[in-house]
């Protein structure tokens, strides 16, 4: 019988050249210390040994575009390419210097897909949508020069309205926990994203974070209270700058009840970076 | 307001140097075919990336098109 054996959520845009740009000395610093937290969580992840690892996140209009914008994605396949982007701006340009492909586990990704379907989520799948800085970014800050083992890559939407809820995405999360435990392999899970950062996605509001929503979040999760989680509406989720929180109710699902247990969590006026990670039974 | 309209001219300016060249020389002429409001167009021609966004452009388009994205000050 499978296990989750790993679960862990964290910021993605792990690029200490980008936050002193944008914040300044305490950009870099506190990004640098966001990810020696997220180093030690790969270090934990590395040491299960597991057979995979599911990486729940979120497209920025990279790899779907407007011919088709799926509520959740999985990737299949057997190896997955980063995203290539000319004259590389912002976010993106964190990528230019991480591996180009990385393996995929076939038979667990076939896995969510098929018995997801049979079991009425109606998933989108891809064998081609490359992935961005918010799957690499993670992975790479939690390996370093470590073996990646074999991916999962699945994508939530959380930009383009109208997204999946929040109760859906936690159901979809349980239906992970169900495929895993029929399977026969040990996996870890990673969520990616937030916290709370460019509400409204407005340019107009960059700048601003919502630190109270975000310890709300963070409380529930420590003691296991789900169940408020699930009832966040999209409103809220998009007017505190929450949007990918989506992809941690997917982990949420997945783990439930377990507690969170916060590993970094760090104010900067642009986004609140945080890790956490998940106690296991 | 055209949702779609501005939105696909965003990523077609991400993702096709060749477009985005042309739109540098010619901002006006590279969309004059396009489907966009007085509105709309003119944000583009002025290449003002605040004022997309203000109309409809998602976020992570007008932060992220090389030569073209939106810097915000840093608070």
């Amino acid at each position: 019988m499978g296990r989750i054996v790993f679960a862990a959520a964290m910021s993605h845009v792990l690029d200490p050249d980008y936050y002193e740009r944008v914040c300044g000395a305490e950009g870099r610093r506190k990004t640098e210390e966001a990810m020696t937290a997220i180093a030690a969580m790969g270090e934990r992840f590395s040491a299960t040994r597991a057979d995979a690892l599911i990486v729940v996140a979120d497209d920025h209009l990279n790899a779907f575009s407007f011919n088709c914008v799926p509520a959740m994605c999985v990737r299949i396949g057997r190896e997955v390419e980063r995203m290539r982007q000319d004259h590389a701006e912002a976010f993106d340009a964190v990528l230019e210097h991480m591996p180009a492909r990385y393996p995929l586990h076939e038979q667990l990704a076939n896995a969510i897909l098929e018995q997801g379907t049979a079991a009425g989520f109606d998933l989108a799948l891809s064998w081609e949508a490359p992935v961005d800085h918010a799957f690499l970014a993670p992975i790479n800050t939690m390996h370093g020069t470590r073996a990646i083992p074999p991916l999962v890559p699945i994508w939530i939407n959380c930009f383009v309205a109208p997204q999946p809820t929040a109760r859906r995405c936690f159901a979809f999360g349980q239906h992970i926990a169900r495929v895993v435990a029929r399977s026969r392999w040990n996996v870890g899970i990673i969520a990616t994203g937030g916290l709370s950062h460019f509400p409204e996605l407005s340019v107009a509001r960059i700048g601003e974070t919502d630190s109270v929503f975000d310890a709300r979040l963070i409380d529930w999760m420590e003691r296991g209270e789900h169940e408020p989680l699930q009832e966040l509406a999209a409103d809220e989720l998009h007017k505190t700058g929450s949007h990918e929180f989506l992809n941690w109710m997917v982990l949420l699902g997945a783990v439930s009840p377990a507690p969170a247990e916060v590993r970094y969590f760090g104010e900067l006026p642009r986004i609140n970076l945080a890790a956490v990670e998940w106690r296991l039974a | 307001m055209s949702r779609y309209a501005v939105n696909s001219l965003l990523y077609r300016l991400k993702k096709d140097a060749e477009f985005r060249a042309r739109f540098g020389a010619d901002p006006a002429g590279a969309i004059a075919d396009l489907d966009l409001t007085t509105a709309e167009r003119d944000a583009f021609v002025a290449r003002d990336m605040r004022r997309i966004n203000e109309l409809g452009g998602y976020l992570h388009l007008v932060l992220s098109i090389p030569g073209l994205a939106v810097h915000p000050p840093r608070r």
